[in-house]
């Protein structure tokens, strides 16, 4: 029998949340119980896939996806119920798994009120990232990526922090804002490829968007050829999601209202989805404009690594300070994307996962300290080394991994992605070099002022992390030691679908890996 | 052009086949005078029996549409040439009789309570609609008229109905002054046409300007001035002052029906007289009904952000929404999607925003309307689904996929675009991402604590039938968002056999 495996990854999760809103409210064993089921099966589920996922790219198609899935869903205007699996998207969608399984462990009875609500919101978050990384045709994409929005809506404006309500407007507004300019992108796309089809592969192949000179009506903006202006409306909608400076406004607000154990899914995979929109659609359909901002892209990057890195070092806040450290490792990820180089989007790739796991267990670890100490403020703490080693010890994997040491994981995307910066231009890695060395000064000056010292007062009273809490963060800690010494996995999945990427971007062949 | 002679048909009965084709509109007008007639044998305490008497003519009604849905076939105009019988106007009469049905499900809960439980309301609600399915088949610019006349004197009587409310009062005055104007304006242009083209029906008129080669400014004055007439019922700016006072003094199960199905109706017929009577001086008015949609838009949305009655937002989104459908005119008639986006769009709406209103209908307290924001704060809390209902309204009205509301706005954009109109669309990109703000702004003040100072609002219990109007939206919502083809290819052969041009 020839199971829909894809669909089931997003129709678990969707019906689990529907599932619960006839468990009673109050059964909250039950109601964590479904919740868990569901994400482990699709955890199992993703995790047999990407593990057999074949290794081959067909040299006939500009994109190879396995596992595909194709219905008719609107035949009228040719959008199609297209899903598949590549390499590119397999390691991402493992990490989804892996972070709602996380979210969903992390949720208690005690932290979380109205947990039914708040399972349920989780679930459709995950059935919306999942379906935004399976999409293969445009419209669907955009169904699921604006869709995310509902339940993430519902859940930050209900769950977490005093300024929740302004900073859940602001992200909203912003995403909006850039996704609405996306759709118009997309019709465009469609209107003028001649294919009169949403499929991405289709589009990619038509004859329409590569040649098309089509004066917009209405705009004459005369430095820019009309598909130029088309993939700047998807670039907006990736960078506000990424998020690149001069768009990351919202993310330090909301992260800072977040609730600890949603941030582990949202910062963990959400603001991926904007750099693998970069790849998946950027460097496919526009090949022409891409190359033609890969300078000034590659240098917003830059910047964005730079100024996550010094706002890093200017935050008292502790969660504020690893928001803005993820603003900065993100900037790493944009820039390997717009090396364009195979070194440098293959790093991105390895980068995404590492940053997802990296990026959960420190706000793990926030949460953790918040809730003991009842402050962010880092110069209130000091010397929790002794009184929580086993914190002391996870956040000391963590931070070592943040900071790019050699042997943990946060390296290999690192140095990756700064030999692809070398093969673009060696400026670029080396103003990139600079925030790696910031990195390294605000984590290690976090990690010291929190950790030693003589405790504060804040601190005396203050209990090691549960059992429980440790397990969520140990296979966190392992993956980063795990993935630092062997991240081959990662890599291998991800290398040939990424030459296929490249080489539509570069129109040229490939400058060779120099890592393998 | 000079008025031609007009020829003199001789006075021949119509066919059977003529009046069965009017069939949906019959059953529901004979169903005006029966319940005029029940409403008299009828005990007071038991007037609940005439909406289900209603409901039953409703459904009757909508069991001849879709038998003539099937029957109409490629379409074909009756009485000679006055009305259409085509799957464009069965799609339309289906719309507006399950807006109606809708409502008239929902009223009698809210009617009881609000002491407004008066027979003829029933009945008035078939005098409505009986005139809308006449507009949206309308093939003359008599029938046009005579229609709306039907549909605006039964909602003036509607929008009063709370006979012992001033607020209710001065929006029945104000809807009728101002809507006697639109009349007076739509009256004066079709006398224009006629003048010009020396017909009233719409195949001959679409037929006189084909051939013609110069354009008369009178003729121009004349389809600007029908534009206005229309315009006026669909409350479009700068002929929208009307729209939140009405809508807010009218009880709110007659703005429940009023802000869909006269929309509903007033579109239908501006898309047959606009886009396929006049294409042949598109030119010349779609400059107008462009600075109209832009013009709604962003008056509607912006002067929504700063509302804090929820019956008045909805008056303005439902401006902002019209000029959303509008864009489905202005663009090129040659282009089809236009048309199917704008009945997509309308069947969307239809769902979305009855919905909205029936939450609002089903919550209300004894006596009072429940109208201010602070009165749906902490909704969740208390009524979980229907706040989540009310929700996944409010993110269809704000265009968020999966619901119904992204692919209305989808199918106009997207013709917009490929009839090159990009401005079009991106004024409507811009200002959706306002009306997310207020939009949102309700969602979230349903998921807030009350305060504990604040006294609660007193919702009532929803009855069953309100917990099956609003399963009903919520499941049209979504479906309209997720099975698109569905409604989309239905729209399509609606757009396909369009008279008057399908006959040619």
């Amino acid at each position: 029998m020839n199971v829909p495996w894809l669909t089931l990854v997003i129709v678990i999760p969707v019906g689990a949340a529907l599932l619960l809103q006839v468990v009673p409210r109050n059964l909250t064993a039950a109601v964590k119980g479904v919740t868990l089921l569901a994400t482990a099966a699709v955890a199992v589920i993703v995790g047999v896939l990407v593990a057999m996922l074949p290794h081959t790219v067909g040299s006939d198609q500009p994109l190879t996806f396995h596992y595909e899935e194709t219905h008719a869903w609107i035949p009228g205007i040719g959008a199609s119920y297209h899903l598949g699996l590549d390499g590119l998207s397999a390691w991402l969608l493992a990490l989804n798994a892996g972070v709602f399984l996380l979210g969903a462990l992390a949720v208690s009875r005690r932290s979380t009120e109205r947990l039914r609500f708040y399972c349920t919101l989780l679930l459709l978050t995950e059935a919306a990232t999942a379906g935004v990384l399976l999409a293969a045709d445009l419209l669907l994409f955009y169904l699921f990526w604006e869709g995310m929005l509902v339940p993430l809506y519902f859940l930050l404006s209900n769950y977490g922090g005093e300024k929740r309500g302004p900073a859940t407007l602001k992200f909203i507004l912003y995403t909006v804002a850039g996704s609405l300019l996306m759709l118009l992108s997309i019709i465009w796309l469609y209107v003028n490829s001649g294919a009169r089809s949403f499929d991405l592969e289709t589009l990619i192949t038509s004859s329409g968007p590569a040649q098309a000179v089509i004066v917009i009506p209405g705009i004459h903006v005369p430095t820019f050829t009309p598909q130029e202006l088309v993939f700047i409306g998807f670039a907006l909608a990736f960078a506000i999601k990424l998020p690149l400076v001069p768009f990351h406004t919202w993310l330090p607000d909301l992260y800072e209202a977040c609730p600890p154990a949603a941030l582990v899914f949202f910062a963990g995979i959400v603001s991926k989805l904007g750099a693998y929109g970069f790849i998946r659609f950027g460097l496919t359909l526009f090949p022409e404009p891409v190359n033609h901002f890969k300078w000034f892209l590659a240098g917003v990057a830059v910047l964005s690594i730079i100024y996550g890195a010094l706002m890093a070092l200017s935050e008292r806040d502790i969660k504020r300070i690893v928001a803005y450290a993820s603003i900065s490792h993100l900037g790493f990820v944009a820039l390997g994307i717009f090396s364009l180089t195979q070194n440098g989007v293959n790093g991105s790739i390895i980068q995404m996962i590492n940053h997802g796991i990296i990026i959960s267990a420190l706000f793990l670890i926030v949460g953790f300290i918040e809730a003991r100490t009842g402050t962010r403020d880092r110069r209130q703490i000091a010397g929790l080394e002794r009184r929580m080693p086993w914190l002391y010890a996870f956040f000391l994997v963590a931070t070592l991994a943040a900071l790019g040491m050699p042997g943990m994981n946060g390296f290999v995307g690192e140095f990756t992605i700064m030999l692809g910066a070398f093969q673009l231009n060696w400026v670029y890695a080396v103003l990139a070099g600079g925030g790696v060395v910031l990195a390294c000064w605000y984590m290690l000056r976090l990690h010291q002022g929190l950790m030693h010292g003589p405790p504060a007062a804040l601190v005396e009273r203050v209990r090691d992390i549960r059992m429980g809490e440790g397990l969520l963060l140990a296979p966190l800690a392992a993956l980063m030691i795990f993935l630092g010494v062997y991240p081959r996995p990662v890599g291998d999945l991800a290398r040939p679908a990424v030459t296929q990427y490249v080489a539509r971007a570069t129109g040229t062949p490939v400058l060779p890996a120099v890592y393998s | 052009m000079l008025a031609q002679a007009v020829p003199i048909v001789p006075l021949v009965t119509p066919s059977a086949k003529d009046l069965l084709g009017l069939l949906p509109e019959l059953i529901l007008g004979g169903g005006f005078v029966v319940l005029m007639l029940l409403d008299l044998v009828v005990p007071a305490r038991r007037r609940a029996w005439l909406a289900a008497f209603a409901f039953l003519f409703i459904a009757a009604s909508f069991g001849a549409c879709m038998w003539g849905w099937f029957d109409s076939g490629s379409g074909r105009a009756l009485y000679f040439g006055s009305i259409a019988y085509d799957k464009y106007a069965m799609f339309i009469n289906a719309v507006l009789l399950i807006s109606a049905a809708l409502v008239v499900i929902i009223s009698p809960q809210y009617l009881n309570r609000r002491g407004l439980h008066y027979g003829e309301y029933y009945a008035l609600i078939l005098a409505a609609t009986t005139g809308m399915m006449l507009l949206a088949g309308a093939m003359s610019l008599m029938v046009i008229f005579l229609a709306i006349e039907l549909l605006s004197v039964s909602l003036y009587i509607l929008s009063g109905f709370s006979r012992h409310e001033e607020r209710s009062q001065e929006a029945a005055l104000k809807y009728l002054l101002l809507g006697g104007f639109a009349s007076g304006f739509l009256l004066f242009g079709m006398a224009l046409v006629y003048g010009e083209t020396g017909h009233t029906q719409l195949q001959q008129i679409e037929a006189a300007l084909r051939v013609s080669t110069n354009v008369d400014p009178l003729l121009l004055a004349g389809v600007i001035l029908i534009f206005i007439g229309l315009a006026f019922k669909a409350s479009l700016v700068p002929f929208h002052t009307w729209t939140p006072d009405v809508y807010q003094g009218a009880p709110t199960s007659v703005t429940t029906f009023m802000s869909v199905a006269t929309k509903v109706a007033a579109f239908a017929v501006m898309v047959r007289v606009f886009t396929y009577t006049f294409p042949a001086v598109y030119a010349h008015w779609q400059a107008i009904v462009f600075l109209v949609a832009i013009a709604s838009m962003l008056v509607g949305n912006i002067a929504a952000l700063t509302q804090t009655s929820v019956k008045r937002m909805l008056a303005y989104s439902g401006i902002a929404q019209a000029g959303y459908i509008l864009i489905g005119v202005a663009v090129s008639p040659s282009e089809p999607l236009g048309t199917i986006g704008v009945l997509y769009y309308l069947a969307a709406y239809a769902v979305t925003n009855i919905g909205a209103f029936a939450v609002i209908t089903v919550m209300a307290g004894r006596g009072e309307d429940l109208d201010s924001y602070a009165g749906l704060r902490g909704l969740a809390y208390r009524r979980p689904y229907v706040a989540a209902a009310m929700g996944l309204f409010l993110l269809s009205l704000g265009g968020f996929p999966p619901t119904a509301g992204f692919f209305g706005k989808f199918f106009v954009f997207a013709a917009a675009i490929k009839s090159g109109q990009t401005s079009l669309a991106l004024w409507g990109i811009a200002t959706s991402a306002v009306s997310v703000f207020y939009y949102l702004r309700v969602a979230l003040l349903m998921y807030q604590r009350p305060a504990a100072d604040q006294p609660e609002y007193q919702w009532s219990r929803s009855t069953f039938g309100g917990s099956a109007v609003l399963l009903a939206t919520t499941a049209g919502t979504l479906v309209l968002g997720i099975l698109v083809t569905l409604v989309y290819s239905a729209a399509a052969a609606a757009q396909g056999a369009l008279l008057p041009v399908a006959a040619g």
